[in-house]
């Protein structure tokens, strides 16, 4: 069995090696899982290579070069450290923050901007070797270009530095200390500084600051479940127990806490080398997966340079054919290119996401990645924690059974009374001995904090019981020193019960109370009477079958139980000065009279059942991975609802039917608690079609690497896994899931590495408003995308048409770039704060193949659609100024040539008038600013009705989104400003515009927003019809 | 996540393109059902006839609300350009450069004038009438055939030496050439405030150094009678004045930058963007 267990850690360990593989395929995963377990086991051991334990001290010493008693000496170790390094784990390997920069540098549309700026160079170049008159307008568009693409990058890079900025304070940890024996004295140093052969003192609270082969021992245990999962502090010895080094006694891990004892030992490992150091570098070695909205942006960051290019060659060809000079059609090219591509998309989803993040803070999700915020949203299975995330983390009387009878306790947060009858008799001399037979204390100084928050020095049950007697019946302290306690006998695990003997706090009663607790059977074997309604009562069958019905009854609901006894010592026999000796056991141990039973919990966190309940209907499934023992783990389950009230598990149906386990349908069963050692033994199809085939689903006593299964198991099934995680060994599972959750209270730094966002609060619910979120963010990404590509096509007919129809330029390419990065950036960004249009936690998560942030529906709504509405009444506005200074549409057909000749300077407009270039120039940028004003005042309604996809603004409330507003102001403002503020700065192409001029596309933004409110109107009257599956975006 | 990651061959790429085009078994063409096309197609083709309509009926407004006689605004159009003749443009704008010695390099200035002065013949401006008074030529009425305004005549004649009649290479030969400026027409323009504008030639950045010029008509003057101009519509025939000039003494074979400016109120010439507003600059070299 032991033997086995080391199996569990070889094939795990290795499993994660796997993974750096390239995936060739699930067949030869299965293969390798399976079957190679016995070669992984070698490997292991001959990867570990560690046979310290079986050495003795002396071969120890000479192996080491130390000594027991001396210690190194201060040179030798300094010299190792040298050699060795310092003793701390070397943390992941980051991306040079040069390289993250120019990631941001070439990303996305950046490499069509370069391409732009590039062309406008080669073309001012050749422009300036032929000596033309002003060149220098492609020069400079060429720098403003790169300057785009640079500030953009700059930006996206800050955000991105501000949002890991936060974890990095975050990880930053209090230097560890360790007690060293050097040159023959004990000293204090940073553990960092061990070194191999160092001797080291451990006592009871500290941290094993490096893998150590104990020397000497004193009761110490410790705690493993970073490293195996297993809660259950284990005692540590110098005996050597087990060949295999990951079991035997006489090795305590780095990293592992010491939880009681003390201990010397010889440090034999340090920093990356150790077990854990191994670990933490596998756990780097698993690729980091692109998240959902990476793999999102980047589609729609090929569809709309797909789009870009594919327009700016068609057109090259056509303006080449249409015989224009190359260089003209190059600088065609850079206009279609800089029309086409959302300059300041990538930018604001950056904004947008960080906002969410923000949010998600305040929420108590720490988010790492910004782009994990929106994975949150589309998870669609959360393999959960149990104890801290589900649970509060605390035991907690859940029940109590005295006078034949169950009484629930009040488990919520914030006790401060508790509600069951008090008023028997039975119920007082139950108390006094859950008072008395305690040793837990609160800590001095905390008598203004609530009890429950109070820090409590003693273990968890007796912890549970002092604030449960403390809430109750007040304060504590006083009622023991009113019952002094003149002898004791503390709980061991030969006796399972705890004992001692009090004074009682009635001065006219002389006799001693002798008080117990302990294992229910033990204690119920050591009674001859029951306590019934205050009344001693002989404990016949009949009382015995009344406390076997309780006691099952507590335990199959999973919680630890705890029986209570008593007996008033006679007087004449026990007088005041009476010798109490506790190891010759004076005092009668035997008849006593039985009281009650208290059962204790971890109780689930009074958010939790709520936030389950939002994530079934949310479609998400709930999976619960704990290491704890499978009836607690269900009973937890099912008080949170991750196994609902009806649901069954096979068990349960071959208990009610009465038949064999095997003979049960497994489809039957909506419900399945699968324990750590049959997981073990499943291949990997058996674990698939656990998953597939049951909706509610109970790990229990899974090690920490079991998790990094059942995660590819869900991923197998297509799933977005979220996976929360606290200790070292959840980190290759925290880095394999889509999404890993670090516990921010519980959490090892390793963890909190590995995960791409940690909980603050360690609560379960802070997922579930970290996924409303997420949801949340990617349906206004959609509104914000759709807003901002509708206006492209208004900026890219003008080039179309300049080139076919030859009239004065519409738009230039500054114009752009001031609507992509001006006017629009603040309206797109408000759109992250549009509320939600129903409750997005009632619909299923999204299929990451089907469900795209940009689909085909919003790309033609967006551009073929309301892109075109926006052209139209832009061209209408152009038209009209063209026309009111003298050029009727008539005369700007073909005009091009001679408008942009520079030798033409008595042109002549329908009017007979004649114009200088200059003249002409102007009356264009004047069109170039018309034309930007009425896209802007279209934009706002573009904007107004991007707020919602299926609502009707009216529905959704103009008013409620404030910052929508802010966008429509800024807009408005930031047009008035270039107009008439920088109408004068001829190098920005803008003039002061005729008010009138502000208001022709008025009627076009008008007849955007209703002919979008009709289509949201067609779209809910008629769900599921050719409308909604065309529109419906 | 091994199903994103998947990489796919080339042809298994062509092989998807293949059945998104068209897939046989689901019957659908290029992701949908031909029927699904046929409506999509109906519904886009409505949907343009709409917007195309809406177009149409605006530019068809907009011209109902433009006057057919003069714009509606002339915002650019507050002070006149003026034009060169001949204008060779180079680099850097008007630059005539020609050798005395080669034929060749003034023969195609001069065509340029002669071409120009077409219009300007007697037989060119017959629908024009001859107009003495120097004052505003103001016509509230329509008193052309077809409901026009009457234009004032200007022949090629005014320009007396350098008309091309007597000289018909313009003084180009010799050194001495003519060159004929152009005021742009403006409607509703009252150049001068009353006193005929007038063309004054100087060096450019040094106008104390002298510069011989004959002006023609006497004086460089537009005459008043050829405005206000009332556009196309109304006066169809209306054809510019123009003032001619004539250097006499200007230095071989260095380059001259010379400035024609139009002196008279309401023409300014200070405008720095616009080298041709109110004025004409141009360099001019002359070989032998």
């Amino acid at each position: 069995m032991v033997k086995k267990k080391s199996d569990i850690y070889s094939v795990e360990i290795n499993g994660i090696k796997d993974l750096e593989k390239t995936e060739t395929g699930d067949e030869e995963k299965y293969k390798d899982l399976k079957g190679n377990k016995k070669k992984k086991n070698e490997d292991l051991k001959k990867e570990l290579d560690l046979d310290d334990h079986r050495l003795s001290a002396s071969e120890l010493e000479e192996k080491y070069g130390t000594s027991i008693n001396k210690g190194l000496s201060s040179s030798r170790a300094a010299e190792i450290l040298a050699r060795d390094g310092p003793n701390s784990l070397t943390p992941p390997k980051a991306t040079p923050e040069i390289v993250k920069f120019l990631k941001q540098m070439v990303g996305g549309f950046s490499i069509l901007l370069w391409i732009g700026a590039v062309f406008s160079w080669i073309s001012f170049g050749i422009q300036y070797a032929q000596g033309a008159e002003s060149p220098f307008d492609n020069l400079y568009l060429g720098v403003v270009l790169a300057l785009v693409v640079i500030l953009t990058g700059i930006f996206a890079y800050y955000q991105e530095a501000k949002s890991t900025n936060i974890m990095a304070s975050f990880s930053k940890m209090i230097p560890q200390q360790a007690l060293v024996i050097r040159d023959a004295e004990k000293k204090e140093l940073p553990a960092e500084q061990l070194v191999v052969g160092d001797i080291v003192e451990i006592k009871g609270g500290d941290r094993i600051p490096a893998d150590i082969r104990l020397i000497s021992a004193q009761g110490c245990k410790v705690d493993n479940s970073s490293l195996t999962g297993e809660s259950e502090p284990q005692s540590r010895s110098c005996d050597f127990t087990h060949e295999n080094p990951l079991e035997t006694k006489n090795i305590a891990f780095y990293s592992t806490t010491c939880v009681e004892g003390t201990a010397t030992g010889i440090v034999i490992n340090t920093g990356d080398r150790t077990v854990i150091g191994r670990i933490a570098s596998l756990a780097s070695g698993v690729g980091n997966e692109k998240t959902p909205i990476a793999i999102e942006i980047e589609h729609f960051v090929y569809l709309v340079a797909g789009v870009a290019i594919s327009i700016g060659v068609l057109f090259f060809i056509i303006s080449v054919s249409m015989r224009y000079k190359i260089l003209d059609s190059i600088i065609f090219l850079i206009g279609i290119i800089v029309a086409n591509v959302p300059e300041g998309l990538l930018a604001t989803v950056t904004v947008s996401l960080s906002l969410t993040a923000k949010r998600m803070a305040k929420k108590n999700c720490l988010v790492k990645n910004l782009e994990a915020v929106e994975t949150l949203g589309s998870t669609s299975i959360i393999c959960s924690d149990k104890t801290g995330t589900l649970t509060q983390n605390r035991m907690t009387v859940a029940h109590l059974w005295f006078d034949n009878q169950i009484y629930s306790a009040d488990t919520s947060e914030d006790q401060t009374t508790q509600p069951f009858d008090q008023s028997s008799p039975s119920w007082t001399a139950l108390s006094k001995i859950v008072t008395l037979c305690n040793r837990a204390e609160f800590r001095p100084g905390q008598e203004n904090l609530p009890i429950m928050k109070r820090v409590v020095v003693g273990d968890a049950s007796e912890t549970a019981l002092l604030k449960f007697a403390e809430v109750i019946l007040g304060d504590v302290m006083t009622i023991r020193a009113q019952n002094k306690k003149v002898a004791e006998i503390p709980f061991n695990s030969t006796n399972k019960f705890q004992l001692s003997i009090h004074e009682t706090d009635d001065p006219n009663d002389k006799r001693f109370l002798l008080v117990m607790k302990g294992a229910p059977e033990r204690i119920l074997e050591r009674c001859s009477t029951i306590m019934i309604n205050g009344k001693e009562e002989p404990l016949d069958s009949e009382k015995a079958e009344a406390f076997q019905t309780a006691y099952m009854e507590l335990g199959g609901m999973g919680e630890r139980v705890l029986g209570f006894c008593h007996l008033y010592l006679p007087e004449n026999e026990f007088p005041d000065t009476y010798p109490f000796d506790t190891d010759s056991m004076n005092f009668p141990t035997s008849n006593l009279c039985f009281v009650g039973l208290l059962s204790m919990i971890d109780p689930p966190r009074s958010t939790v059942p709520d936030a389950v309940s939002k994530c079934r209907s949310a479609g998400i499934k709930v999976i619960m991975v704990t290491g704890d023992h499978p009836i607690t783990a269900k009973a937890i389950a099912k008080s949170v609802g991750i196994i609902s009230a009806t649901s069954e598990t096979v068990e349960d149906i071959a208990k009610r039917l009465n038949i064999p386990v095997e003979q049960v349908n497994r489809r039957d069963a909506t419900a399945a608690v699968v324990n750590g050692m049959e997981l073990k033994d499943m291949s990997l199809q058996q674990l698939d079609d656990i998953l597939c085939n049951h909706s509610e689903i109970v790990f229990a006593r899974t090690s920490p690497q079991q998790k990094l299964i059942i995660v590819e198991g869900c991923q197998r099934q297509g799933a977005v896994v979220a996976v929360t995680g606290d200790g070292v060994n959840d980190s290759p599972a925290l880095k394999k899931a889509d999404i890993g959750i670090a516990m921010g209270i519980a959490g090892s730094d390793a963890a909190k590495n590995a995960a791409d966002m940690v909980l603050l609060d360690d609560n379960f619910a802070s997922i579930v408003t970290g996924v409303e979120e997420g949801r949340l963010i990617f349906d206004n990404l959609k509104k914000t995308i759709a807003y901002t590509l509708t206006k492209n096509i208004a900026e890219l007919c003008p080039f179309l048409i300049y080139i076919i129809a030859s009239i004065p330029m519409p738009i230039g390419t500054i114009t752009i770039l001031f609507i992509d990065l001006g006017t629009d950036i603040i309206p797109s960004v408000a759109l992250a704060y549009e509320k939600a249009e129903s409750d997005i936690m009632n619909r299923r998560p999204r299929n990451k193949k089907k469900d795209r942030l940009v689909n085909e529906q919003l790309a033609v709504y967006s551009y073929l659609q309301i892109g075109i509405i926006q052209s139209v009444g832009a061209f209408v506005t152009y038209f009209t100024v063209y026309a009111q200074q003298g050029f009727l549409p008539s005369t700007l057909l073909g005009v091009r040539v001679n408008w942009e000749n520079n030798a033409i300077n008595d042109f002549e407009d329908s009017y007979g008038q004649q114009w200088t270039k200059y003249q002409r120039m102007y009356l264009q940028w004047t069109g170039y600013t018309a034309f930007f004003v009425s896209i802007t005042v279209q934009q706002v309604a573009d904007l107004i009705i991007r707020k919602t996809r299926r609502n009707s603004i009216f529905q959704q409330g103009l008013f409620r989104n404030k910052v929508i507003w802010v966008g429509i102001f800024s807009q408005i403002g930031i047009a008035l400003i270039l107009s008439y503020g920088l109408g004068h700065v001829t190098a920005l192409n803008f003039t002061p515009l005729r008010f009138q001029y502000w208001f022709v596309a008025v009627p076009f933004a008008i007849l955007i927003w209703v002919y979008d409110e009709v289509r949201k109107l067609l779209i809910r009257r008629y769900p599921g019809s050719w409308w909604d599956k065309n529109m419906y975006y | 996540m091994a199903t994103l990651n998947e990489k796919k061959t080339c042809s298994e790429r062509m092989e998807n393109f293949r059945r998104f085009v068209w897939n046989p078994e689901t019957k659908l063409f290029m992701g949908r059902t031909l029927i699904n096309w046929v409506w999509i197609s109906l519904y886009y083709l409505a949907f343009y006839v709409v917007m195309t309509g809406l177009f149409a009926l605006s530019i068809y407004s907009l011209m109902r609300t433009v006057n057919p006689y003069e714009p509606d605004y002339q915002d650019q159009l507050k002070s006149p350009g003026v034009t060169l003749r001949p204008d060779v443009y180079g680099d850097r704008g008007l630059q005539i450069y020609y050798n005395t010695s080669e034929n060749k390099t003034w023969e195609r200035l001069v065509t340029t004038l002669q071409t120009f002065l077409t219009a300007y013949t007697p037989a060119a401006q017959h629908l024009n009438i001859n107009c003495t008074g120097d004052k505003y030529f103001i016509q509230d009425t329509f008193d052309g055939p077809n409901n026009t305004k009457l234009s004032c005549k200007f022949t090629s004649d005014m320009l007396q030496n350098c008309s091309g009649i007597a000289d018909p290479t313009f003084g180009f030969p010799e050194g001495k050439p003519c060159f004929i400026i152009k005021m742009n027409r403006i409607i509703k323009f009252y150049p001068g405030n009353g006193t005929a504008p007038r063309v004054d030639c100087t060096y450019v950045g040094d106008e104390s150094r002298p510069l011989e010029v004959d002006y023609y008509p006497a004086n460089g003057t537009f005459n008043l009678h050829y405005f206000p101009y009332y556009g196309k519509k109304a006066q169809p025939t209306y054809s510019n004045p123009l003032v001619a000039v004539k250097f006499l003494n200007l230095t071989r074979n260095v380059e001259l930058k010379i400035v024609c400016k139009i002196i008279g109120a309401g023409i300014t010439f200070d405008n720095v963007h616009d080298p041709y507003e109110g004025k004409v600059e141009f360099k001019l070299k002359i070989e032998d």
